[in-house]
């Protein structure tokens, strides 16, 4: 879970980090008095500096028209329903910091670079040596040599502070069950370290163990978007597409394959929509319910099943329920299905008056003519 | 010997007495897998499929004898626990099937493998299996066939999808290895191209890539640098939409980072065959063998 730039600095506050004052503005809201202050667009994609979504302001006018102006824009597809007004800080020098982990690796890292701001991107790809990749081991944490290298390739004199600030940023990491904690930038003031900004990723992996906060952070969620936030526990991923055939898969991997072969055949998928390797009869039906309800007219729906967890039975199941119910008879269905309990599988779909595909090729051909059963 | 396992490799299934443990581990029993023992704690004295069950990894290395490698189907918040138990009486592969352990979970789990030579295939992988020897996923056997290929994938399904069309064309596999969808994976591609090239059945490395990420950039860099075998490789996701995550952790596109187009160039770069359908990896590779 993507949390914003306030409930981030709410818990970097909760584990000691320091953040500037602030307060947050809904859309409506009237600002009076006269004071300097930095008001910041609450989006949770990023970029809100390059997009003008950041303003620092000087006198009371400049507050008003900045916070009509932001709360007025999207940013990235995303409406802006939130600012936050923080006062403004005397910055000495800027950082990033960040932890992290490199999937590949399988290890957890301290990001850091004296380098920070906007461009931090820009620096990572142009100037590599700018940015120190720094694994840890998960089960000790960092240790004193990490953190020590930390402080020294980002030459600040006030070191003591820093390594404070990182030991922080770890223990916040680590008790959060967090997969990204960045602060960027770290600003270095007169006062010791500010975390002018804050970027949170919560594990959803991890919600059992932390679902107040989950629940809260939703909440605001939804306070400020004014949709409800559900808890996102679907198995199934649907990504609407502009074609007409309908698309169903077991797995992603087999979901792309197919998506390029019906290019390949000329056809243009409606959807992307799989269901992962270990579903059951209900998860099936409700993948067919979804698809079918595609606001445009489908040409097809191809389902490509080849199971290895996946039981054969179980979603021939699903797929006979769905069509006896629904009289389904208007769009062409396409069943290519194979692997654990296929053939089972294939007797209940026979059963039931439908014929299936054995090769994925063929079902694809099928489906993009719009023939089928 | 196969990579990571063949015909004598005694299995411990962890969790074995949950619906998806039973299921898999008759699945096991049935291709001919040495499924030696089970764990469940509060389980012990059971028996699964004929498989005794026993409450603790080490009682089951006690009665069973030694264990080369564990499959487990022990739920997310377990599974730190039960693949830590499993390298403490000495497993040294594991096969982490379970999707959404959380992740400060699986970077300890390879932690603690890591100095231990232990090697970890997954989480949320389907497994493995060595045809003819010996089958530690969920793998449908009769879709794969003995022979000379390597394949590996990240997507379980892909990987069934891409051995079913080889053994049709009539091209048997020395092994093919699903590695899970991340975005933390133990056994990488890398690993898998590393241990096929060092293997003396393997003759050519099939490598199944997708977009996002940069996992295939790195295996790239390896191919380059080390793998005298021909590699043939498709990449899958091409017409997908920037943007817009399908499925697994990492296929999504974000500008022109993880695009299939960068991956084929790398890949190409690095002496790869470039096939675009499941057709033309079978043409590719019998130019190869």
């Amino acid at each position: 879970m993507k949390l914003y730039e306030f409930q981030g600095k709410a818990l970097f506050r909760r584990f000691g980090i320091a953040t500037p004052d602030g307060v947050l503005h809904r859309k409506g809201d009237v600002l009076t008095g006269d004071r300097p202050c930095v008001l910041k667009a609450q989006t949770l994609s990023g970029g809100r500096g390059k997009a003008g979504a950041v303003v620092l302001c000087e006198t009371e006018a400049d507050r008003g028209a900045a916070l009509e102006k932001i709360l007025s824009m999207t940013l990235k597809g995303e409406p802006v329903n939130a600012a936050l007004e923080e006062e403004r800080v005397e910055i000495e020098k800027e950082f990033y910091i960040s932890i992290a982990f490199d999937g590949e690796a399988g290890v957890p890292l301290i990001i850091a670079s004296a380098s920070g701001g906007t461009d931090i991107e820009e620096v990572a790809d142009k100037h590599p040596e700018k940015i120190l990749k720094l694994p840890f081991d998960s089960l000790i944490g960092p240790l004193d040599y990490h953190l020590s290298r930390v402080v020294k390739f980002l030459s600040t004199k006030r070191t003591k502070e820093l390594t404070g600030l990182l030991k922080k940023l770890y223990i916040a990491y680590r008790d959060l069950n967090a997969a990204l904690v960045e602060i960027n930038p770290l600003a270095e003031t007169p006062n010791g370290f500010v975390a002018l900004d804050a970027k949170v990723e919560l594990d959803d992996d991890a919600e059992s163990l932390h679902s107040e906060l989950f629940d809260a952070l939703r909440k605001e969620r939804s306070e400020i978007t004014g949709r409800t936030v559900i808890a996102q526990r679907d198995t199934i991923t649907y990504v609407p597409l502009d074609g007409d055939i309908g698309l169903i898969s077991d797995g992603a991997g087999t979901g792309m394959l197919t998506l390029d072969m019906i290019r390949d055949h000329g056809g243009y998928a409606a959807d992307f929509c799989e269901m992962g390797g270990l579903t059951n009869p209900e998860i099936m039906y409700s993948a067919l319910e979804r698809v079918s309800a595609s606001e445009k007219p489908l040409r097809s729906l191809l389902v490509v099943l080849i199971g290895g967890f996946n039981r054969m039975d179980e979603m021939a199941e699903g797929i006979v329920k769905f069509v006896s119910e629904r009289a389904f008879t208007k769009i062409p269905l396409v069943v290519r299905l194979c692997g654990t309990m296929e053939e089972e599988g294939k007797k209940i779909m026979r059963d039931a008056g439908l014929s299936v595909y054995d090769d994925l090729d063929d079902a694809v051909g099928a489906a993009v003519v719009g023939g089928g059963l | 010997m196969s990579i990571l396992i063949d015909e004598t490799t005694r299995v411990l299934v962890q969790g074995i007495t949950g619906k998806s443990g039973s299921l898999q581990t008759k699945s096991l029993l049935d291709f001919g897998t040495k499924v030696v023992a089970g764990v469940t704690p509060g389980k012990a004295g059971q028996e699964v499929y004929g498989v005794p069950v026993f409450d603790f990894v080490a009682d089951a290395r006690t009665a069973a004898g030694d264990v080369d490698a564990a499959i487990s189907f022990v739920p997310p918040l377990g599974a730190r626990s039960a693949a830590i138990e499993a390298m403490d009486c000495g497993v040294k592969f594991l096969v982490l099937t379970m999707e959404g352990i959380p992740k400060k979970d699986v970077l300890d789990i390879l932690a603690y493998a890591a100095p231990r030579g232990v090697r970890v295939l997954g989480p949320g992988t389907a497994g493995m299996i060595a045809p003819g020897k010996c089958k530690l996923g969920a793998q449908p056997a009769r879709m794969f066939t003995p022979g000379h290929v390597g394949v590996v994938s990240k997507s379980g399904a892909l990987s069934y999808e891409i051995g079913k069309t080889l053994t049709d064309a009539g091209i048997g596999q020395s092994a093919v290895v699903a590695l899970g969808g991340g975005p933390i994976w133990g056994v990488t591609q890398m690993d898998a191209v590393e241990l096929f090239n060092s293997d003396e059945e393997t003759r050519v490395i099939v490598l199944l890539g997708e977009i996002g990420g940069g996992t295939e950039i790195a295996a790239a860099e390896y191919i380059a640098s080390y793998v005298k075998k021909p590699v043939v490789s498709l990449i899958v996701g091409k017409s997908a939409p920037e943007g817009k995550s399908l499925g697994h952790a990492g296929a999504i596109i974000r500008g022109s980072k993880g695009t299939a187009q960068s991956k084929i160039e790398a890949l190409a770069g690095a002496g790869v065959k470039i096939a675009s359908s499941p057709a033309e990896v079978v043409r590719l590779v019998k130019e190869c063998l």
